[in-house]
């Protein structure tokens, strides 16, 4: 096990995979199934899977899908989108995803966050907190079902989350996401500081130097959309990741 | 039932309807293919076309971004081709088409090699849903060539490539060493007949298809006479030894190699591996083996072992490739076997653009008759 989990997180639309730009124009960049299977063989330690679109729809989780991918990965799958009560969350722990990621749910009702964590277990409960930075540079909470930030403060709010139970704190940058110019390192060592639980950060990550300076910077995982789909210039998609050995040389 | 009679000097046999055997037991497919071979130009003869090409090919690339398009898929033939051309010092940039199929070791093969090669790459996604309806009406039409949605849609994707980029000349790793027995009668349809592909989903296909690209004959002649794109068949350039190369790819270039041909995408495993042979009594294996006979790169006897083997030789593979290949096209067990039980019917059963040029060509005779010229 390497000391800094590296986990590709990917996006859901439409059964399809997307990535996106500042949480816009999702481009199209493969069927779910396959590129599960191909992390798979890659032999990933484990996956984020955010559904992107159904939260915003107000839709529920595809359960024919993500059971479809659960059985293509040996891997660890933790998911997120349009889990709105403890109900929903369980269904999807029967099915075989090992880890639930709330985010809205959570920002309007943080009840959900306990609930899960105490029947499924804090291990099984993952808070995503979206982050978007003002005109002053200052990290606000960005609410993706309302497309609009919010005066909460990420810290204040992972630490919230982290009381009510929540296993681990998945911080996301809206204005990095899919922009490759690395982490917002800032942002990470105030939150990791600040939660005594495990931080996946994510939004940035571009090469195994970004990687490094998000553990750094206190993350205990960083996770990457655009490293390990695309390719080159030309945005050429591509799923890769890099050697284990890479990967253990450079957290050693 | 009585045992297809085979060619005395490949392995190719009556399961090709339009094989004939002369005096000697030998086919016609063979006797072809030495001919081919036989009229190809001297080692000395090649090297000079090849530097002319080459100097071509730089000549009509100078100030653009890249000089050539070369098509890669992960397999050994086109990964060998793109080194070849980066070697010759030309400035490719690498296509890819990925239908939802690739397999890790496509993946690796590719990520891997445009990396060490320092080459560009491009690919065309295609959206999944539209393939899956696309192949799921070939299935439903029990016509022959599946393949030919992936194999056109790849040559509309490495001739947009080329015509963005302003590019000339696509380096394809088609080659003669392997590949030079003609396809026979009836194992495949033209790639470049997208009127058919149309044709097929219109009558069985559910949803409508916005971006999956497919390549038309007229399209072809438009990128080959209008705006003068050349398809290379880059290998025959060079004297192209499969095992050779392989060995090269995966010592210098992090290659991992693939237990049988074209086996890079798990679609074409189980189609090559299982519904041609079950469903269709073709076995593709029979002109790569015999091509390599031919070829003089393996023994009849050693191809012959091979050929006994089962398409598939790992058992556990087979039925996880099933599995998969079911579940991805939304096909349950029962639906499955039903398809594989039909009889199959033939491409002509539907409209077609092939016939559509023959009578161009015609209306051209003609009226080249009535202007006199």
């Amino acid at each position: 096990m390497l000391r800094t989990r590296v986990i590709p997180c990917l996006l859901l639309r439409n059964r399809g995979l997307v990535k996106t730009i500042g949480f816009r124009q999702p481009k199209y960049v493969g069927d779910p199934i396959n590129s599960v299977k191909i992390f798979n063989e890659k032999e990933v330690d484990e996956l984020v899977l955010l559904d992107i679109a159904a939260s915003r729809m107000d839709a529920l989780p595809d359960e024919d899908l993500l059971a479809d991918i659960v059985s293509e990965a040996f891997m660890p799958i933790a998911y997120g989108g349009g889990i709105g009560s403890l109900d929903q969350a369980r269904r999807l722990a029967r099915l075989g995803i090992e880890k639930i990621i709330v985010n809205s749910a959570a920002l309007r009702d943080s009840a959900i966050v306990s609930a899960i964590a105490d029947q499924l277990g804090t291990s099984s409960t993952v808070v995503s907190i979206d982050v978007s930075r003002d005109w002053l540079g200052r990290a606000r909470v960005f609410d993706a079902v309302a497309g609009r930030r919010l005066s909460l403060d990420p810290v204040e709010h992972a630490r919230a989350m982290a009381a009510r139970g929540a296993g681990e704190i998945f911080l996301n940058s809206v204005e990095r996401d899919g922009a490759g110019r690395g982490l917002d390192l800032a942002l990470i060592e105030a939150v990791s500081a600040a939660v005594p639980v495990p931080v996946i950060a994510c939004g940035g990550a571009a090469s195994l130097a970004h990687l490094r300076e998000g553990a750094n910077a206190g993350a205990a995982a960083i996770a990457a959309g655009s490293m390990f789909v695309y390719m080159g210039p030309h945005r050429a998609v591509m799923i890769n990741y890099p050697d284990y050995g890479a990967l253990e040389r450079l957290f050693a | 039932m009585k045992a297809p009679r085979r060619c005395t000097f490949c392995l190719m046999d009556e399961t090709a309807p339009n094989i004939v055997f002369d005096a000697a037991g030998q086919c016609t497919f063979c006797r072809n293919f030495q001919a081919t071979l036989a009229a190809m130009p001297t080692a000395e003869d090649r090297d000079a076309r090849r530097r002319d090409l080459v100097r071509e090919v730089r000549e009509a690339g100078r100030g653009k971004r890249y000089d050539c398009i070369v098509g890669v898929s992960g397999g050994a033939d086109s990964s060998y081709s793109l080194w070849l051309a980066v070697n010759e010092g030309l400035r490719p940039l690498a296509v890819h088409l990925d239908n939802g199929w690739n397999s890790e070791l496509a993946s690796h093969n590719i990520a891997t090699l445009v990396s060490r090669l320092n080459v560009d790459l491009m690919t065309h996604v295609i959206d999944w849903e539209e393939n899956r309806d696309m192949q799921r009406s070939f299935f439903a039409a029990d016509v022959i060539d599946i393949e030919l949605l992936m194999d056109s849609a790849m040559l509309a994707t490495n001739f947009r490539a080329a015509r963005r980029f302003g590019v000339k000349y696509i380096l394809s790793g088609s080659n003669q060493a392997t590949e030079g027995i003609i396809m026979p009668a009836g194992w495949n349809h033209s790639k470049y007949d997208a009127v058919n592909a149309r044709a097929i989903h219109r009558r069985h296909g559910q949803v409508p298809i916005r971006t999956h690209p497919l390549y038309s004959t007229t399209q072809f002649l438009m990128d080959r006479y209008v705006r003068r794109i050349h398809w290379v068949s880059f290998l025959d350039y060079f004297d192209y030894d499969k095992a050779s190369a392989m060995a090269f790819l995966k010592d210098e270039l992090g290659y991992k190699p693939y237990p049988y041909k074209h086996y890079e995408s798990v679609f074409t495993r189980f189609y090559q591996g299982c519904i041609l042979p079950a469903k269709f009594g073709v076995d593709k294996r029979k002109l790569h083996l015999s091509a390599l006979i031919v070829s003089g790169q393996m023994s009849r006897d050693e191809a012959l072992a091979l050929l006994e083997q089962d398409p598939y030789p790992d058992p556990l593979q087979k039925r996880d490739d099933r599995y998969f290949v079911l579940k991805k096209l939304g096909f349950s067990e029962a639906e499955f076997d039903t398809y594989m039980a039909r009889p199959p019917v033939p491409h002509s059963a539907y409209p077609s653009e092939l016939g559509r040029l023959e009578k161009l060509s015609r209306a051209r005779k003609a009226l080249r008759g009535v202007i006199g010229r």
